[in-house]
C-alpha cells in the first residue's frame, strides 16, 4: 500500500439550490494516474476547484500526505504542491515558451533585470528531465495545441507542482497528440508525480489511468483499478442504468445525391475560410466531416443551409440549384440544420419552449391563419414533439432558457426533425451533452439515415464520426484533404489528415 | 418560482419610483422644505382636481404615443432616438394637409392628416434605418443628427415658408389655421352631461382614444401575429433567427418604419387637438420623454399607458407644486431624471438576479433530466 498524497474526506460544496458534491471521498496515492469520470455536472470540476483552492468546501476534511489542511487559494495550494493545468490555455502568444513558463514568478538579478537565460537553462532541464520535446526559445504562437500544452505541464512543474491535475486534457488534441500526452504523462508518473486525470472518454481513462472514481450527481458512485474494469461498467456507474455503448449501424443501400457542393470557396471577412470543397450526400447515408475545430467546417455548414454567400462554386440540393438561395428558401426545401452552438443559433433562449419548437417553421401554412399564428395547431404539433422526443418540460409556456443542455437539444432535434426533411446539416450534435443524451441524438442520426434521409455529420468528435459515418471527409486549412468509406481508415491515419501531415487524392466525389 | 419572478419583476418600477422619491425629498430638504408635504401637495393637487385629472390625460396622450414608438424600435435591438425629430416632420405634415386642403368633409380630412403625419415620421426615420441596414451606421448617432435637421427644416418651415400671412407684424411665428374639418375631436362632449366642463376638459381630445387603441393592437400584433412572432424572435436571438429563415434586416426596417411612423402622431395632440395650428413654440422634448416610457414599461405596450400616466401626473404635479409651494418644478424633473436612473439600475439587477435564478434552476434540474430522458428510448 502506497502512501497517499491526498485524502479528501466527506467534502460537501453546495450552490443555492444545488449540492455539487455531497460528501465525496477521494484518496490519491502517490505516484498514480488516478482519473475522475462522470458526466456534465456530476461534479468533477467542483470538486478539483476545491482541490486546488478556487472553491472553500462547506464540510469535510481535506489531507495532503496525511496533515489535514485548508487550502485558502491557488497560490496556498501551490504551496501543497498541487498544480492544475487548464482546459483552456492561459499563454501569450508573443512570448516564448520560457517567457510564458516564467511568468508570475520570474527570477530576477539585483537590480531587478529578468534573468531569462537562466529560466531558459531550467526549463530546458525540465523538459530533459521529463522528455518533453519543447524549444525554450520558441515563440507560443508557432506551437501546435499539443506543444502548447505542453508548455502548460511544464508551467505547473516549473512551479514545484508534485500532483499535476488536468481537465479535459484531450479535448482539444488529435489521436497523434493524444498519444504523446500520455507518453509524457506516463514518463511523470515514472518520476514520481501524482496525476489526476480528468475526461469522460472511457477509453482513454482505461488506457492511462491506474486508479478510477466515479462520479454522480455529485457523490462518489466508487472507485476501482483501470486494469480491472471494462467501458461499459464504467459507463453503467456514470449513468445509473446499462448504456449501449455500440451503436447498430445496419447497412443501408444509399440512394439518389441530394445534397451536392461543387468546388465551394467561402470567405470569413477577408479570409478564405473554406477553399475549393466539393462532396456529395446521397439518401440513407450519413457523410462525417472529421477536423479539428476552424478548419472551415463552421463557414462550410453555414454555406450549405444558406446562411452565408458562396463566394464560388455550386450548390445543389435534390438538383435543384440553390446557391445563392436564403435560408427560408433552403429549409422550405426540406433542409434541417442542427447548429453547432445551440445557444447563438439554435434557439432564442429567451423566448419559450414552444415558440423554439415552431421556429423556423412558423411560416408554414399549417401554422398560419392569415396573418395570425395558428394556435390551436402549433399547440397539437408542440405537444405531439413534446411526447414524442420526450422534452423534459413541465410548461412549455417557461423559457427555453430553463432546460437543460440535453432537453435544449432535444427542443431542436424535435423541430429539425419535423416535416419530414430530405436532408439533414448536423453540426457538433452532441457537444456538452452528456452519456445518455449523446445516445439519443446518435440514435436520431441513424434512424434519419435509416428512413432515407442525407444526413451531414460534422463533429470534433473523431470517435462520434468514426461509428455514425458511413463515408469521412476530412476538412484541413478550409479544404477536404481525404475522403474514405467506412472502416478503411482508422483515429490515426485520420489523425494525420486532420493535422495536415498527409493528403490523398480522394476519388471524385 | 414563476410567480415569484413576476413579482419581482413589477417589484422593479416601483422600487425605482421610490427610490427617485427618497433622492428627491433629500433635495427637497436641502431647500429647507419638507418632503413629505411637498409630496401630500402633488398628489393632492393631481389627483384631487379634476382639471388636474383631465390635464393629466392629455399630457399623456403624446407621452403614449412616444412610448409606444421608442418601444417598438427598442424591440428590434434599434434605439430610435429620432423619435424627437420624426414627430416634428409629422406634425408638419399633418399641418401643412391641415391648412392647405379646404371644404373636405371631416371623414376623409383627418383621416389624410393623420396618414400625412405617419408618412411624415417615416419619411424621417427612413434615411437612419436605411444607413443602418445597408451601411452599418449607428442609428443613435444618424437618428441625433436627424433631430438637429428636423428642428432646423421646420423652423424655415414656419417662419420662411408657411407663415401665416394675417400674423406678419406680429411676434406670433406659426402656420395658417388648420381646417375644422382636419381637427381631432374634443372628447368634452362625453362629459358635460356630469357636469364637468373647462378648458382642460375641452383640451381632451379623440386623439388619447387612439393611442390606448394602437397600444392593445400592438400588444396583440407581438403577440399574436406571425410578424409578431418573428419580430420577438429577431428581439430574443437574431441570429437563431436567421438560422430560421426570419428575414432580420427586413424585420428591422418594418419595425423601425412602425416606429417612426408612430412617432409622426405624437405632435398632433397639440396641433389638430389643442391649438389649430402650428407655431415655433409648440411642445418639444415629448420624444425624448418616450425613451424614458419605454424603459419604464419594459417596452411592453400595454405598460407604456401606465407609464405614461406616470409622467403625466410627474408633470401635472410639478405644476402645483410650483405655484402652490414656491418649489422650482426643476426639483420634480430631477425626480424624473432620478426614477430613470434607478429603474436602469434595478432592471439590470434584477435581470442578472433572474437569469442566476433559471440558471440554478436548470443546473439543479439537470442531473436528473437527461438519464430519465434516454430511458425512455427503447
Amino acid at each position: 500500500m502506497s502512501d497517499l498524497f491526498i485524502e479528501l474526506q466527506a467534502i460537501t460544496k453546495r450552490f443555492p439550490g444545488v449540492t455539487a458534491n455531497d460528501h465525496v471521498d477521494l484518496a490519491v496515492r502517490t505516484g498514480e494516474i488516478h482519473a475522475i469520470v462522470g458526466e456534465n455536472g456530476a461534479g468533477k470540476s467542483t470538486l478539483m476547484r476545491v482541490l486546488y483552492g478556487l472553491y472553500q468546501p462547506d464540510a469535510g476534511t481535506i489531507r495532503v500526505r496525511g496533515e489535514p489542511v485548508a487550502i485558502e487559494s491557488p497560490r496556498r495550494a501551490l504551496e501543497f504542491g498541487i498544480g492544475m493545468v487548464h482546459q483552456h490555455f492561459m499563454l501569450i502568444p508573443v512570448f516564448t515558451v520560457a517567457e510564458n513558463i516564467i511568468l508570475g514568478s520570474e527570477p530576477s538579478g539585483a537590480l531587478g533585470s529578468l534573468r531569462l537565460r537562466e529560466a531558459e537553462t531550467r526549463v530546458a532541464e525540465l523538459c530533459t528531465q521529463y522528455g518533453f520535446v519543447l524549444n525554450p526559445a520558441t515563440r507560443v504562437d508557432t506551437l501546435s495545441v499539443g506543444e502548447q500544452q505542453r508548455v502548460e505541464i511544464i508551467k505547473v512543474l516549473y512551479r514545484g507542482a508534485e500532483l499535476l491535475i488536468l481537465d479535459e486534457p484531450t479535448a482539444v488534441l488529435v489521436p497523434q497528440e493524444v498519444d504523446e500526452l500520455f507518453a509524457n504523462l506516463r514518463r511523470l508518473r515514472e518520476q514520481g508525480k501524482t496525476i489526476i486525470f480528468i475526461s469522460h472518454k472511457l477509453d482513454e481513462v482505461l488506457q492511462i489511468s491506474d486508479r478510477i472514481t466515479v462520479l454522480r450527481r455529485g457523490r462518489v458512485m466508487g472507485t476501482v483499478d483501470a486494469a480491472g474494469t471494462s467501458k461499459a461498467r464504467l459507463a453503467e456507474m456514470m449513468v445509473g442504468r446499462p448504456v449501449f455503448l455500440e451503436l447498430d449501424h445496419p447497412p443501408v443501400a444509399p440512394g439518389a445525391v441530394r445534397l451536392e457542393a461543387e468546388r465551394l470557396w467561402v470567405e470569413a471577412g477577408r479570409r478564405q475560410a473554406v477553399r475549393g470543397v466539393a462532396l456529395a450526400v446521397r439518401a440513407g447515408e450519413i457523410y462525417g466531416i472529421a477536423g479539428v475545430e476552424g478548419n472551415g467546417q463552421t463557414e462550410l455548414v453555414e454555406a450549405l443551409v444558406g446562411l452565408r454567400p458562396i463566394r464560388s462554386g455550386r450548390l445543389r440540393i435534390e438538383g435543384r440549384d440553390v446557391t445563392h438561395a436564403r435560408a427560408r428558401a433552403i429549409r422550405l426545401m426540406g433542409v434541417a440544420h442542427i447548429p453547432e452552438d445551440r445557444h447563438r443559433r439554435g434557439l432564442a433562449l429567451p423566448l419559450s419552449v414552444w415558440e423554439n419548437i415552431i421556429l423556423g417553421h412558423h411560416y408554414r401554412d399549417a401554422f398560419v391563419n392569415g396573418p395570425l399564428l395558428d394556435r390551436q395547431a402549433i399547440d397539437a404539433f408542440v405537444r405531439a414533439r413534446v411526447r414524442d422526443y420526450d422534452i423534459r418540460v413541465a410548461d412549455v409556456d417557461a423559457p427555453a432558457l430553463a432546460l437543460s443542455g440535453g432537453n435544449q437539444q432535444k427542443v431542436i432535434v424535435a423541430r429539425e426533425f419535423s416535416f419530414e426533411p430530405k436532408v439533414l446539416v448536423a453540426a457538433q450534435p452532441t457537444r456538452g451533452l452528456d452519456i445518455g443524451a449523446t445516445e439519443f441524438v446518435q440514435r436520431q442520426l441513424l434512424e434519419a439515415r435509416a428512413k432515407g434521409m442525407a444526413v451531414l455529420l460534422v463533429s470534433a468528435t473523431l470517435e462520434e464520426v468514426l461509428s455514425l459515418a458511413d463515408r469521412i471527409g476530412v476538412m484541413y486549412g478550409g479544404e477536404l484533404v481525404a475522403e474514405v468509406g467506412r472502416g478503411e481508415a482508422g483515429a490515426a491515419e485520420l489523425g494525420l489528415y486532420m493535422t495536415g501531415a498527409k493528403r490523398s487524392e480522394r476519388p471524385p466525389a | 418560482m414563476r410567480g415569484r419572478l413576476l413579482l419581482l419583476q413589477i417589484a422593479g418600477p416601483a422600487l425605482a419610483i421610490l427610490f427617485g422619491m427618497v433622492i428627491s425629498s433629500i433635495i427637497i430638504l436641502a431647500i429647507g422644505r419638507n418632503p413629505l408635504e411637498v409630496f401630500g401637495l402633488m398628489v393632492r393637487f393631481s389627483l384631487g382636481r379634476t382639471d388636474s385629472l383631465f390635464s393629466i390625460l392629455f399630457k399623456s396622450t403624446p407621452l403614449i404615443l412616444a412610448g409606444l414608438a421608442v418601444a417598438m424600435s427598442f424591440r428590434v435591438n434599434l434605439f430610435n432616438i429620432g423619435v424627437e425629430g420624426q414627430y416634428y416632420i409629422g406634425a408638419f405634415f399633418a399641418a401643412y394637409v391641415g391648412f392647405s386642403l379646404r371644404g373636405l368633409p371631416a371623414a376623409v380630412h383627418l383621416p389624410l392628416a393623420l396618414i400625412a403625419a405617419v408618412l411624415g415620421g417615416m419619411v424621417w426615420g427612413l434615411l437612419p434605418i436605411v444607413l443602418k441596414l445597408r451601411r452599418g451606421a449607428h442609428e443613435v448617432i444618424t437618428t441625433i443628427m436627424m433631430n438637429y435637421i428636423a428642428s432646423a427644416v421646420l423652423l424655415y418651415l414656419i417662419n420662411d415658408i408657411f407663415r401665416d400671412p394675417t400674423q406678419v407684424g406680429t411676434p406670433r411665428v406659426r402656420t395658417p389655421d388648420v381646417a375644422a374639418a382636419a381637427r381631432i375631436p374634443s372628447l368634452a362632449a362625453l362629459f358635460s352631461p356630469f357636469g364637468l366642463t373647462g378648458s382642460d376638459v375641452q383640451k381632451l381630445n379623440a386623439l388619447l382614444l387612439l393611442g390606448v387603441l394602437l397600444a392593445f393592437v400592438l400588444a396583440f400584433v407581438l403577440a399574436r401575429t406571425r410578424f409578431g412572432y418573428e419580430v420577438r424572435a429577431v428581439s430574443a436571438n437574431p441570429e437563431a433567427a436567421e438560422a430560421a429563415g426570419i428575414p432580420n434586416a427586413r424585420i428591422q426596417f418594418w419595425v423601425f418604419m412602425m416606429s417612426a411612423g408612430l412617432a409622426g402622431l405624437i405632435g398632433l395632440n397639440d396641433i389638430l387637438g389643442f391649438f389649430g395650428y402650428l407655431d415655433i413654440d409648440f411642445p418639444k422634448g415629448l420624444g425624448f420623454l418616450g425613451i424614458s416610457i419605454a424603459l419604464l414599461a419594459k417596452n411592453n405596450p400595454i405598460g407604456v399607458i401606465p407609464a405614461a400616466l406616470l409622467f403625466g401626473f410627474l408633470d401635472r404635479g410639478a405644476q402645483g407644486v410650483q405655484f402652490f409651494a414656491r418649489i422650482p418644478k426643476e426639483t420634480i424633473v430631477i425626480m424624473q431624471a432620478i426614477i430613470i436612473l434607478a429603474i436602469v439600475v434595478a432592471y439590470e439587477l434584477l435581470t442578472r438576479y433572474i437569469r442566476a435564478q433559471r440558471k440554478l434552476e436548470a443546473e439543479a434540474a439537470a442531473p436528473v433530466g437527461p438519464p430519465a430522458a434516454a430511458e425512455a428510448e427503447p
